[in-house]
């Protein structure tokens, strides 16, 4: 799965969650979930559990602490993808 | 060090479904699943828990200036829960930070510090908007790293304060007896 395909599926799961639009239409490698995006951090959570269900994954706890911002999303990703 | 959290209540039942399978297990440790599942709200139990875990983290933040996510890693003891105000502490790696919070029908206020003795010591503000009377005669201002500073206009010597926002809710605190430019001039030490 490409990176490009990979934030179009970011964007739709953090689409509910993200209270910044602008942010949210520039999505990008760089964007950050809690100071661009304004997610609530009650919220991150929710994000997280969506990626799993999503990718069918476990993030682990270690995994969940660096999940702030949408390249390391990427690499948890890709990461637990590539174990699988 | 200090560091505060407000939840707005209405806000925090329409934004989460802390009810959804995996999202109490990811934020939580199994003995404060346990105090939620035996809590008389359960709810109520959530945010508070939710509240002093991210007041503690503030503290941590604001000491180590790396930003982190594994709330499960911050354990809250509770040692009093009655009529509206709750306090105990919190564990986060080898540091203990106590904590007080009071509620409302509408919002949930949490401090935490990093020692005891400042809890006798701080201006805590729960309201609507930004207090500022607390700081009419200083400036706001945050260093590179989003943490807020309210210097001294007189002295320029900054007094570290925590600001939350949630909903319809701000939460303020800062250290107590900061002196004002007219008492400064006749302090004596």
């Amino acid at each position: 799965m490409d990176k490009e395909t990979l934030i179009t599926q970011l964007r739709e799961i953090v689409k509910p969650y993200a209270k910044n639009e602008e942010a949210l239409l520039n999505i990008n490698e760089n964007t950050d979930f809690v100071n661009d995006l304004k997610i609530n951090s009650a919220n991150l959570v929710d994000v997280i559990l969506d990626v799993e269900e999503q990718f069918n994954i476990v993030i682990d706890n270690e995994s969940m602490e660096r999940m702030l911002n949408v390249k390391s999303a990427i690499e948890i990703i890709e990461a637990k993808l590539g174990a699988q | 060090m200090i560091g505060n959290d407000i939840i707005d209540l209405n806000l925090a039942c329409q934004e989460s479904n802390w009810q959804r399978k995996g999202y109490l297990s990811k934020i939580f440790t199994a003995t404060e699943q346990e105090m939620i599942c035996h809590a008389s709200i359960p709810s109520d139990m959530v945010w508070l828990l939710w509240s002093c875990k991210e007041a503690a983290y503030k503290i941590v933040n604001r000491v180590t200036n790396i930003r982190t996510y594994n709330p499960a890693k911050f354990s809250c003891t509770l040692s009093d829960n009655k009529e509206g105000a709750a306090c105990g502490n919190v564990s986060y790696e080898a540091c203990t930070y106590s904590f007080i919070s009071r509620r409302n029908d509408n919002c949930i206020h949490t401090v935490a510090v990093s020692h005891d003795i400042f809890l006798d010591h701080l201006d805590i503000y729960t309201g609507s908007s930004l207090p500022v009377h607390l700081f009419s005669d200083k400036s706001l201002i945050k260093n590179q790293d989003g943490v807020p500073y309210l210097l001294n206009r007189c002295t320029y010597s900054p007094v570290p304060v925590s600001i939350s926002h949630h909903g319809n809710y701000v939460g303020w605190v800062q250290k107590k007896a900061i002196l004002t430019c007219a008492e400064n001039a006749t302090y004596r030490p």
